[in-house]
């Protein structure tokens, strides 16, 4: 059974707690907060009287509030209309017709007012073409819920900014539209109002509540309901951001919920898991939908006023580097009479509205110190560098998002066809299973110059365009339901057309124009509709995402999502299962982001159609690699591989034929390599065969992920280190020893000697005959082995060393790396190289095998003594040579 | 000699091209070779790849091991006609345990005497002197009160002679797992085997302790928000503790000489902490990854968040009011009304109310005291204040009641309810009075009527599994459900800064 939560008697014991002790905490009653306003709904802003156009109070007038007049008793409105991009919507920095940068043709600005978007399609027409889409005062209405007032919408229709839709609780902009759209112009403020009980809608018009004023025809305090724009106040217009403690509920899909259709973006402190959503997973989805606002933020915390002295940055342009405070800055009273309602603001790839601001709000890595929680990711700064915060942050989105929209064909409802991303089943309902969906990273060019990878969405359109006497223009709304349908049903030639399984009906799936005869059939409609020229047009819109930020537990965190073969970065985002064929969709409206990529038909019935975007200038370790360089490396392992083989089987072929017949002469044991020596080459002969393998693993983790990848580079780095230091004191030991003389072939007869070693192998090995070169201390190598030591020694050890170095300072000294040719050549050089040591290893040992046993040269360089067969060329300087024991 | 000899030429002897004997020969010079080697790489690797050692052992790694216990089948024949006569044949073997337990506050119902600043003498508080808000006093009432006491053999009065005999130490009502219930007076209950009772002994389960602790105030969840029937079998949304880890009430409230750990604050005027169970007994101090988490440790008890509400399975009981006891205002139902204890309200999923706590009393109701009947009376108040900087954000059940006092007196009236003359029977406030005078010697004017008490039941128990915690929001926002101001912050400590 279940009860009420705290039943009403509950205030009255609280209050009589709270007299009888002052730490007695009252339980909150939610049912109280609900019903009339509480005793001081607004506790600072003292109370005022509504004034009309004329400044007279409504009370006496009855008159519409003028909400300039209002609030400019004491606020600079003129400076706050003029001051906002919200009342502006790119009006005032729009151009003619084809003079925009905007990436439409037809497009004049890139705000609202002038642009163009498939997702809404209707059109602000210019003034003086042939076919009107939009007049102006039709605009207003149209976009009735998403116009502030002020700028254009009062030039046009003589709509004030309305200051009660962002600082007042819980104002109706429901009844504001419903009054614009009835082109109620002048009431459409106070019509905002409704449901406050300051004003009541009557009959003929709209009455204001007398006992909503004081005598003095001021509002009651508990009517004063003006605060800083909360997170309702801006979703209004922007997206879904839910704070009530009930669950949050939403199907999506609504392009009232800009942000939140085109992008799936949730703006809640709720845990996922605990909201009423339909969410694959979702008990495992414990964590806010938003951290900032589980933490408490809002959205005016990040897009501020810019002349807030609480929060303006310093460090703008217009200071000195020197200064890193300047408290010169305005007074609250003079802030609060002219705030600028110009906000900080991102660098979202659609609205490019108030370029200058672009980036004016504070950054990640500005609130947070990102290197001090990251400490734990290896290479923080070149991760830092390459990758966004909310392409680990903003991992997944788990609400549905829009995929595509396809303009190009009607539904009954004179609906374009759309596809949602993230979800399963089209009811639109909440039991529509919610997938969610992980977000295409692309590189975002950011205001300092760096570049990373993003994530965002990609929004996919095709339309009709045609051309118009004044230019090309996408086909209006109302030409196209003319092309489609005739008294309120299809047209029997588009049924014929379009009607795939003959049953004289059209269903959703038939309305795709994927055959040339199709689209031609409603070309030739449009054509008798007198439109010039009629195509096909499709494009894509990258969407930012931004929002929805997710702390370290739930980020991605595990090397792998990126340094493997199904990395995240350059991963393919699905662009629609649907939509016309024979028209690319190309990328608009992305400033700020590069949007190279293949954009690919997929496999299955040809009809999904895929964008894999391209990592410009990374190399994702583990998931990038140049083929020909792995090519060509195993083919040079693989060729020593044979050729040792088949030397080896005939030597072993051979030996069975002349079974003990071995080389005249004696043995000779020589102390042939130093303590020293025999250390150095077991040293990196465990550090290059731990290098290799480990190498291998970063290389391959889609082969060897089982080893760790994480781990791998870990002990790479650091056995690299050990190999290098080995190899430098090795070089001072040769050095100072002279030893080094044994590795650097003697020019003269060089040739000859490396010949006779090469007819040994040959030829000699077989026959038993003795190595023409005999092995002492001072000369160990035949001139093969030094040739070829000489080169993996003085070559490719350095160069291995080299390049590694390269890459272990990615970060520390960049500029090197950079000038080395940056990770994307010197990796897949390292990797080379790698392969021609691997290919050495194995000509190497099986080398050591040619001594008088196979093991001889093996157990040599174990104990230090050789075995030399004595022949009649030796030299015989080691016996005289005094020689340490065994171990020394 | 030996190296001369080794390093001269002598004849090629044929040997097996693989024997290897060179290195079989001096194994202990290359062997050492490799080990010295393999270190010189393998050391530098630990040592720079080694991660930081995590200092906190996970609590999830230290979970006692809860054994097997000793079969009594055979240990404990039977038959027994009395309780006295298992804990007779317990005795036998456990020779020391009955005087333990006769040392303890589950016997003697009484804390240890404290002094109290404004009273003369010291105090103690049990059950045995002191009344609450529910059933109001235990003593007078023995008949019923009883059956959860750990003894046998009680009289109404004050007497309580019983609780000088060592045999009335009732062993089942802890141990038993199965067949035992006790009835009047403290006794077995009617028609209980006690041998299948006393074979079944083992260490106590949560249905053990739950017998009395989960039916406190005389119903299931009826005294505590956090303590009921649903912790038997407990999920572990309900109880990550018991739930998920399947711990048992003895894991936390571990006993010494059956001396448990772990003190209610209603019946205990201070607590010192080391009596306390405590979450950081098995739980690292800081154990947030979140730092801004650990930042609250310093004002916020670790039960504020992890235990969202209270009642999550079963109701419990918010409010009772004793005034319209006996008027037959309707049917009797469980939840609402009954015409023997009056009105209740009973709610689930109960947000807590939040106050400063110390762990102890500001304020313990002593039989006597005067009230004032115009406003609630607390029955015990929570000690802290923001100001204390032992004191940290805990919460509370507050239990509402209208209970009898008299007028002329001013002060709170106890009421005999059980037995043959109890109000229970007779539905005669003022008989219940005058027996009550008679037993326990508090003085009845004759005029009575009913005032509001308020008591504070601490919640500590139904942890809820962190992913339920409660979130920043929770608190912090227009929504929030603490009273910043109440709790004496100037307003939001997000905005405003902590004390």
């Amino acid at each position: 059974m279940r009860l009420p939560r705290t039943p009403v008697w509950m205030i009255g014991f609280a209050a009589a707690g709270l007299a009888l002790t002052a730490v007695v905490a009252v339980p909150v009653v939610w049912a109280g907060l609900a019903s009339a306003p509480a005793e001081q709904a607004s506790p600072m802003h003292p109370t005022y009287p509504l004034l009309d156009a004329q400044g007279l109070n409504v009370l006496e007038s009855g008159a519409p509030v003028s909400t300039m007049k209002t609030c400019g008793t004491c606020h600079d409105t003129d400076y706050i209309a003029a001051h906002s991009f919200h009342a502006d919507l790119g009006a005032s920095e729009s151009l003619p017709v084809g003079q925009s940068a905007a990436s439409q043709p037809w497009e004049r600005s890139t705000g609202l007012y002038g642009n163009w978007d498939p997702l809404t399609y209707r059109f602000l027409s210019p003034a003086g073409d042939s076919r009107i889409d939009l007049t102006p005062t039709e605009w207003v209405q149209l976009n009735a819920t998403r116009i502030v007032g002020g700028g254009p919408a009062e030039a046009i229709a003589g709509l004030e900014m309305n200051c009660f839709l962002c600082h007042t609780t819980n104002p109706s902009n429901a009844e504001r539209a419903a009054a614009i759209s009835t082109g109620d112009f002048a009431w459409a403020n106070t019509a905002s109002l409704l449901g406050s009980g300051i004003v009541s809608q009557t009959g003929t018009g709209y009455a204001y509540n007398p006992a909503a004023f004081t005598a003095e025809g001021e509002l009651q305090p508990a009517y004063v309901m003006i605060h800083d724009p909360s997170n309702a106040n801006c979703a209004q217009c922007h997206g879904l951001a839910h704070s009530s403690p009930e669950p949050l509920t939403t199907a999506g899909r609504d392009l009232d919920l800009w942000q939140t259709a085109t992008t799936g973006q949730i703006v809640s402190p709720q845990k996922i898991s605990q909201s009423g959503m339909n969410l694959a997973d979702k008990a495992e989805l414990a964590w806010a939908w938003d951290l900032h606002a589980e933490r408490g933020l809002t959205c005016v915390d990040c897009h501020y006023s810019l002349n807030n002295p609480v929060l303006v940055q310093t460090g703008s342009k217009s200071q000195p580097d020197g200064i890193l405070f300047d408290p010169r800055r305005l007074e609250f009273g003079e802030y609060l009479q002219r705030p600028s309602h110009q906000f900080a603001r991102g660098q979202s790839a659609q609205y490019a509205v108030a370029t200058d601001l672009e980036s004016a709000m504070r950054r990640c890595e500005t609130c947070h110190e990102t290197a001090e929680t990251h400490a734990w990711l290896p290479y923080t700064e070149q991760h830092m560098n390459a990758v966004a915060c909310e392409t680990c942050h903003i991992p997944e989105i788990h609400a549905p998002a829009v995929q595509s929209v396809d303009w190009t064909v009607l539904t009954a409802g004179a609906e374009p066809v759309v596809e949602w991303r993230g979800v399963e089943g089209d009811s639109g309902t909440l039991s529509d299973l919610i997938t969610g969906y992980q977000p295409v990273l692309l590189t975002r060019t950011n205001v300092d110059g760096g570049s990373a990878v993003a994530p965002y969405n990609l929004v996919t359109a095709w339309y009709w365009v045609y051309d118009d006497p004044a230019g090309p223009r996408p086909v209006r709304l109302e030409d196209l339901q003319a092309a489609y349908f005739t008294g309120g049903a299809y047209k029997p030639e588009i049924i014929r057309a379009l009607d795939t399984d003959g049953d004289g009906a059209l269903v959703e799936a038939e309305l795709r124009l994927d055959t040339p005869e199709k689209q031609s059939v409603v070309a030739g409609q449009l054509t008798a509709l007198g439109l010039q020229n009629p195509r096909l047009s499709g494009e894509v819109q990258p969407y930012s995402i931004n929002h929805g930020v997710v702390r370290g537990e739930a980020a991605l965190r595990e090397c792998v999502t990126c340094h493997s073969d199904e990395s995240r970065i350059g991963a393919a985002l699905t662009l629609s299962t649907g939509g016309p064929t024979g028209v690319e969709p190309v990328f608009v409206g992305a400033a700020s982001a590069l949007t190279d990529g293949t954009v690919a038909r997929g496999a299955a019935g040809g009809s999904t159609l895929t964008f894999a975007p391209a990592t410009i200038g990374l190399y994702q370790f583990g998931h990038d690699r140049v083929d020909w360089v792995d090519g060509f490396g195993l083919l040079a392992v693989l060729g020593v591989l044979v050729g040792v083989s088949v030397h080896g089987g005939l030597r072993v072929a051979t030996a069975l034929r002349q079974k003990h017949a071995h080389p005249a002469g004696s043995i000779k044991r020589v102390y042939m390599y130093s303590v020293y020596e025999r250390f150095w080459h077991w040293f990196q002969t465990f550090a290059i065969l731990l290098l290799t393998f480990t190498g291998l693993v970063i290389h391959r983790p889609d082969l060897l992920g089982w080893v760790g990848f994480a781990q791998s580079v870990v002990v790479h780095n650091i056995v690299a280190v050990l190999l290098a230091l080995n190899a430098a004191l090795s070089l001072f030991y040769h050095l100072v020893s002279g030893e080094i003389q044994t590795f650097i072939p003697r020019p003269y007869g060089f040739f000859d000697q490396a010949i006779v070693q090469t007819k040994f192998y040959l030829r000699g090995l077989f026959k038993n005959e003795p190595h023409p070169f005999e092995k002492t201390r001072e000369k160990k190598l035949n001139p093969l082995q030094q040739i070829t030591y000489f080169g993996i020694l003085n070559v490719l050890l350095p160069l291995q060393i080299l390049t590694g170095a390269a890459m272990l300072g990615v970060q520390t000294f960049p500029q090197v790396s950079t000038w080395l040719g940056g990770l994307p050549f010197l990796a897949p050089f390292h990797s080379l190289v790698a392969w021609m040591f691997a290919a050495f290893i194995i000509m190497h040992v099986y080398l050591t095998t040619t001594g008088h046993t196979p093991l001889a040269n093996i157990e040599a360089m174990m104990v230090g003594w050789d075995e030399v067969p004595v022949n009649g060329e030796t030299h015989g300087a080691a016996d005289s040579a005094p020689q340490p024991a065994p171990g020394d | 000699m030996r190296q001369r000899e080794r390093s001269s030429v002598r004849p090629h002897r044929a040997r097996s091209a693989f024997s290897g004997a060179v290195i079989v020969k001096n194994i202990r010079i290359w062997l050492t070779g490799l080990i010295v080697t393999i270190a010189a790489i393998a050391l530098p690797v630990m040592v720079f790849s080694s991660k930081p050692v995590q200092a906190n052992v996970s609590p999830a790694d230290v979970l006692p091991v809860h054994v097997t216990h000793t079969s009594h089948v055979d240990l404990m024949p039977g038959p027994y006609a009395t309780g006295q006569e298992v804990t007779r044949a317990c005795l036998t073997c456990h020779p020391n345990e009955a005087t333990e337990v006769m040392a303890t506050s589950h016997w003697t119902w009484e804390s240890q005497p404290f002094t109290i600043e404004g009273r003369e003498e010291p105090v103690t508080i049990g059950k045995i002197n002191q009344i609450n808000n529910f059933c109001v006093s235990a003593i007078g009432n023995q008949k019923s009160c009883t059956s959860c006491h750990v003894g046998y053999g009680w009289e109404e009065g004050t007497a309580n002679a019983n609780l000088e005999v060592a045999e009335n130490v009732d062993c089942l009502v802890c141990h038993a797992q199965g067949g035992y219930a006790k009835g009047s007076y403290g006794n077995p209950a009617e028609g209980i085997d006690l041998a299948v009772a006393a074979q079944s002994v083992a260490a106590p389960s949560r249905d053990n302790c739950g017998a009395c602790h989960f039916d406190g105030g005389g119903g299931n969840g009826v005294k505590h928000g956090d303590l009921d029937s649903s912790l038997s079998y407990p999920v572990a949304e309900t109880d990550v503790h018991m739930g998920e880890l399947n711990l048992l009430c003895t894991d936390c409230h571990s006993t010494h000489d059956h001396e448990i750990k772990g003190r209610l604050v209603a019946d205990n005027y201070v607590v010192a902490p080391e009596e306390q169970v405590a979450c950081t007994d098995c739980h690292a101090a800081d154990v947030h990854t979140d730092e801004r988490l650990n930042t609250h440790l310093d004002a916020v008890a670790c039960q504020t968040c992890h235990i969202p509400s209270m009642a999550t399975q079963n109701p419990t009981k918010m409010y009772w009011d004793w005034s319209t006891a006996g008027l037959e205002l309707q049917e009797d139902e469980h939840y609402t009304y009954l015409k023997i204890k009056g009105s209740f309200e009973y709610a689930t999923n109960v947000q807590p109310d939040y106050l400063w706590f110390n762990g102890n009393l500001a304020y313990r109701y002593l039989l006597g005291d005067t009230i004032d009947p115009t406003r609630p009376t607390m029955i015990n108040l929570p000690a802290g204040a923001i100001d204390d900087p032992t004191a940290k954000i805990f919460p509370f059940k507050i239990h509402v009641a209208k209970q009898p006092y008299d007028t002329v007196h001013d002060y709170l009236l106890a009421p005999i309810t059980a037995g043959p003359n109890g109000y229970w029977t007779t539905f005669d406030w003022d008989n219940a009075f005058r027996l009550a005078e008679e037993r326990m010697g508090l003085a009845y004017s004759g005029e009575y009527s009913f005032t509001e008490t308020w008591m504070y039941w601490p919640t500590t128990h139904m942890v809820q599994p962190s992913e339920n915690a409660l979130q920043c929001t929770d608190c912090h926002s227009a929504n929030g459900r603490l009273d910043w101001e109440a709790l004496g912050y100037p307003g939001d400590p997000m905005d405003w800064g902590g004390r």
